[in-house]
């Protein structure tokens, strides 16, 4: 009896225990994934995987550290190491807007080669801890608006809140002081903009990344009741878009009477808005290599005599006690200006940036000085030697717009323009409006069915931004819809009219030849 | 050249042959409306990239020449043709039919033109020479280089000292990863996470068709003079590319240049050709 025990025993368990082993891989496919790793990833991840490759100071977040074994897109439990997939979903899906690209075109044997070369570098992966267990998400029920708004009450119960805002726009109260476990200041998700989520985009994946936590950040794990955490998903869900949308004209819309700025977004409320992607300035010195913001919503309108744009854009926290210029000068990659509160990351935010900024958040508007010839334009850093542009600037500490010529951000100089200026930070989003004279006597005039290149700059005093260090656009479009939209009614009833009469000629033209054949047979 | 759509269009078009020989002989006014018809999708859809909306325009008034000089061709099918028309417009069976197409055409004039009126207007797009021609010679920090016969330096160290070689490449990749990664992507495919704030959008070296067909003093060129040494005729103006001369060494412009070859392990062409020479 006893032996037909130890012998079931033995049939049974030993498989389940030898299946327990951790799969390092053999020693040929954790060599063919050092190769590749060496080639394609130790630039950033460093060659011994510790996260210190001649690319890292150039990326926020930093590239991931593997030798401390702390993950964060994990299917398992807070703490544990993540699974295979894990790893592997990582890889090939990558972190939008991080330095982490997307590796789609590694074939599955390259993956999972990289896998077994990224478990070499912390010892835990080869031990017990190697076999971590994944969280079971149950099937998703579809959608509901019920359950959304049930999901409010989770989300401040669970004082998601307290980082990630009232409205989910990364302004929570404790935001500016949460950091990383590397000690970097870090922001909380801005839960609006589901196409920035990192660790997936579906309402399984969103389900996962509150469950499980992201380690070494100050995300954390909640093991909440299923019908709660499904109405937290949709809550989430219902917070955020899917795509950016991003796009490439503002329609400028005629508007009846006086334009008082002083209304702020409510002036615009007829207007369509367009966003448009922000992006580091990358190319002069005093790089921006990860700018606090990531988009920003325009808007225009315009009447006989003025031209007003409205933009809003998502900030962890309003800076308005220190000053701002375009021609501030900004600390060279690699150093540090004596008033930076980072050291390790000239790129990086502030670590534990609480106390406010010595600069303030600040906005830009760039025309060209002169309406463009063609499809010139100005270059789009502050314009060059032959070509001026126009920047309508605005230090929000101030609360009053400035006006510069620029020939290039090294030649810029104050000028003389009336400009009106609105703004306003309300639960974590900026509110500026402009507003200028449509008609100049030298220069570019606003003038209707036209198209303006038109371009943006935004810095965020929190990430220490200033003159060329920040976040700006490419040239884009105002177009100025015509005041006079004639109706479609007119010109669509005579040209159907048009075509009914040669119509009916036609057919009458042919009856009566036919007509006369025959009586001619 | 879309395969697909250039397939279906055959395939249609054989279909109704078919139909033609073995069920019901076809009008000739059929014939000349399927053949429209099949242009219209070939050079609207079929060709890639897609052709200019006038331009197509312009191939279909001359497929109207031809089909209409087709169909004058023999007596026989001018009169095929006429007896179609004049059968529908005066026999009672198609009366109608006749009064749908009679309303019908006129309401589809009226949709075009509200599509046409209500349509808004694009903005105005730069043309874009891919690889404009560069110019003879240029300044590079008080130094005049002359294109033509500009080599990589630090090319020849591949065959003669390949140790020496391997460290102006890592050179290069440090180069690449601290000042164009943002742009051209981690993996050189023109798609870093700033690329979607730009257009045109970063070249994507994996090409075969960028830096595969162009010379390693062509490169240096780029590199250093950027979008703003385009030369004139050649758009875009408004290219994001850096101009690196400002920022960089010449040292440090040629080593990028041999990582962005290693990387994608594309040859430049003056090695090609030198190559191709070799095998003769
Ligand atoms: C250009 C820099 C860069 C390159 C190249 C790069 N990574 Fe990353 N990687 C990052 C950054 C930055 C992060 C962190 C993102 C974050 O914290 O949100 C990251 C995160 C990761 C993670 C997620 C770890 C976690 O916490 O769950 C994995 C796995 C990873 N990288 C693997 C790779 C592999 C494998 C390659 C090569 C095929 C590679 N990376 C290439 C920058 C890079
Ligand atoms: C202590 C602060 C804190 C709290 C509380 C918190 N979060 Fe987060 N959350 C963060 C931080 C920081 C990040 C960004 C992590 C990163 O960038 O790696 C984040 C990221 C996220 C993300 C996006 C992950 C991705 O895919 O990019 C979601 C979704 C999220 N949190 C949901 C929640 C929900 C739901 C709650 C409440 C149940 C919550 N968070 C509570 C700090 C917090
Ligand atoms: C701000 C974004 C940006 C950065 C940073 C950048 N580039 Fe570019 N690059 C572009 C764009 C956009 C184009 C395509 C338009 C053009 O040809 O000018 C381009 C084109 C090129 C071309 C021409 C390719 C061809 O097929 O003609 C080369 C070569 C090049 N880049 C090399 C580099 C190198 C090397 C670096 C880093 C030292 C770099 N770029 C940094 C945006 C960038």
């Amino acid at each position: 009896m006893k032996t037909i025990t130890l012998l079931a025993v033995l049939l049974f368990v030993a498989p389940a225990a030898y299946g327990q082993e951790p799969d390092l891989g053999t020693e040929a496919q954790r060599e063919a994934g050092r190769v590749l790793y060496m080639e394609k990833c130790a630039q950033c991840h460093g060659p011994e995987g510790a996260g210190d490759g001649v690319a890292a100071d150039v990326f926020t977040p930093a590239p991931r550290d593997f030798t401390t074994g702390i993950f964060k897109f994990r299917s398992t439990a807070s703490g544990e190491l993540p699974t295979d997939a894990d790893l592997k979903r990582s890889i090939r899906e990558g972190m939008p807007y991080t330095g982490m690209p997307p590796w789609p075109k590694l074939s599955d044997a390259q993956v999972q080669n990289l896998v077994y070369h990224i478990k070499t570098f912390n010892d835990d992966f080869s031990g017990s801890y190697g076999v971590p267990d994944p969280i079971t998400i149950p099937k998703a029920p579809s959608f509901s608006e019920e359950a959304a708004q049930r999901g409010r009450a989770v989300f401040e119960a669970n004082q998601c809140t307290d980082c990630h805002g009232n409205l989910g726009r990364g302004d929570g109260k404790s935001a500016p002081t949460l950091e990383d476990q590397w000690g970097y200041h870090i922001r909380p998700a801005d839960l609006t903009k589901r196409w920035t989520y990192r660790n997936g985009q579906t309402r399984e994946d969103i389900y996962r990344t509150f469950t499980t936590g992201l380690d070494g950040s100050p995300m954390p794990s909640y093991e909440l009741p299923e019908d709660e955490s499904w109405a937290l998903v949709d809550y989430v869900w219902s917070l955020s878009r899917d795509e950016a949308n991003y796009g490439t004209v503002i329609v400028a819309s005629p508007a009846e009477g006086a334009l008082d700025v002083g209304q702020g977004a409510a002036l615009f409320e007829t207007a369509r808005p367009t966003y448009f992607p922000i992006v580091g300035q990358v190319i002069e010195p005093g790089r921006a290599f990860q700018p606090g913001v990531n988009g920003v919503e325009v808007k225009a309108i315009y009447n006989e005599d003025e031209i007003a744009f409205l933009l809003r854009w998502h900030d962890m926290r309003a800076e308005t006690s220190g000053s701002n210029s375009p021609t501030m000068a900004a600390p060279r990659f690699g150093e540090t200006a004596p008033t930076d509160t980072t050291g390790a990351q000239a790129a990086g935010e502030a670590a534990a940036a609480n106390p406010a900024s010595p600069y303030s958040d600040a906005v830009a508007i760039q025309i060209p000085s002169q309406p463009p010839a063609g499809t010139e334009v100005p270059y789009f850093l502050f314009g060059d030697e032959k070509h001026a542009v126009d920047l309508w600037f605005a230090d929000l500490a101030k609360g009053e717009a400035e006006f510069f010529v620029g020939h290039g951000s090294e030649n810029l100089e104050p000028g003389e323009e009336t400009l009106d200026f609105f703004s306003n930070y309300d639960e974590g989003e900026w509110t500026v409006v402009f507003k200028r004279a449509r008609a100049k006597e030298a220069g570019l005039t606003f003038e209707e069915e036209a198209f303006m290149p038109i371009a943006f700059s935004i810095w965020d005093g929190f990430n220490e931004e200033r003159g060329n260090r920040r976040g700006l656009t490419a040239w884009y479009y105002v177009y100025m819809e015509p005041m006079n939209k004639p109706s479609a009614a007119l010109p669509m009833a005579k040209w159907a009219f048009i075509t009914l009469v040669l119509e009916l000629g036609l057919v009458f033209a042919i009856r009566r030849r036919a007509r006369k054949e025959e009586a001619v047979a | 050249m879309n395969w697909l759509v250039l397939l279906l269009v055959i395939a249609a078009l054989a279909g109704l042959w078919v139909v033609d020989r073995k069920v019901r002989r076809l009008n000739m006014l059929a014939w000349l409306a399927a053949w429209f018809a099949a242009l219209y999708v070939f050079f609207s859809y079929g060709i890639e990239p897609p052709l200019p909306t006038s331009i197509v325009f312009m191939y279909l008034g001359i497929v109207v020449i031809i089909l209409t000089a087709y169909l004058s061709a023999t007596s026989a099918y001018l009169a095929e043709a006429r007896d179609a028309v004049v059968a529908f417009t005066t026999e009672k069976r198609y009366a109608i039919p006749l009064v749908i197409v009679l309303v019908l055409l006129p309401l589809l004039v009226a949709a075009n033109v509200y599509l046409n009126i209500t349509q808004e207007p694009a903005a105005p797009i730069s043309g874009r020479t891919i690889h404009p021609p560069p110019p003879a010679q240029i300044q590079f920090k008080g130094k005049t280089i002359n294109l033509a016969t500009a080599a990589n330096p630090y090319r020849v160290l591949e065959e003669r000292d390949p140790a020496a070689f391997a460290e102006h490449v890592e050179n290069g990749r440090r180069v690449y990863f601290q000042n164009c990664a943002f742009c051209h992507g981690d993996n050189m495919e023109g798609d870093g996470h700033f690329a979607h704030g730009f257009d045109p959008i970063p070249a994507n070296f994996s090409d075969p068709q960028t830096i595969g067909i162009l010379q390693e003093s062509y490169i240096f060129w780029r590199v250093a003079k950027g979008g703003p040494g385009l030369p004139h005729e050649s758009t875009p103006w408004s290219s994001a590319m850096p101009a690196w001369e400002h920022f960089l060494t010449e040292e440090e412009i040629w080593d990028v240049t041999l990582f962005l070859y290693a990387f994608t392990g594309h040859r430049p062409r003056a090695l090609h050709a030198a190559e191709d020479s070799a095998l003769e």
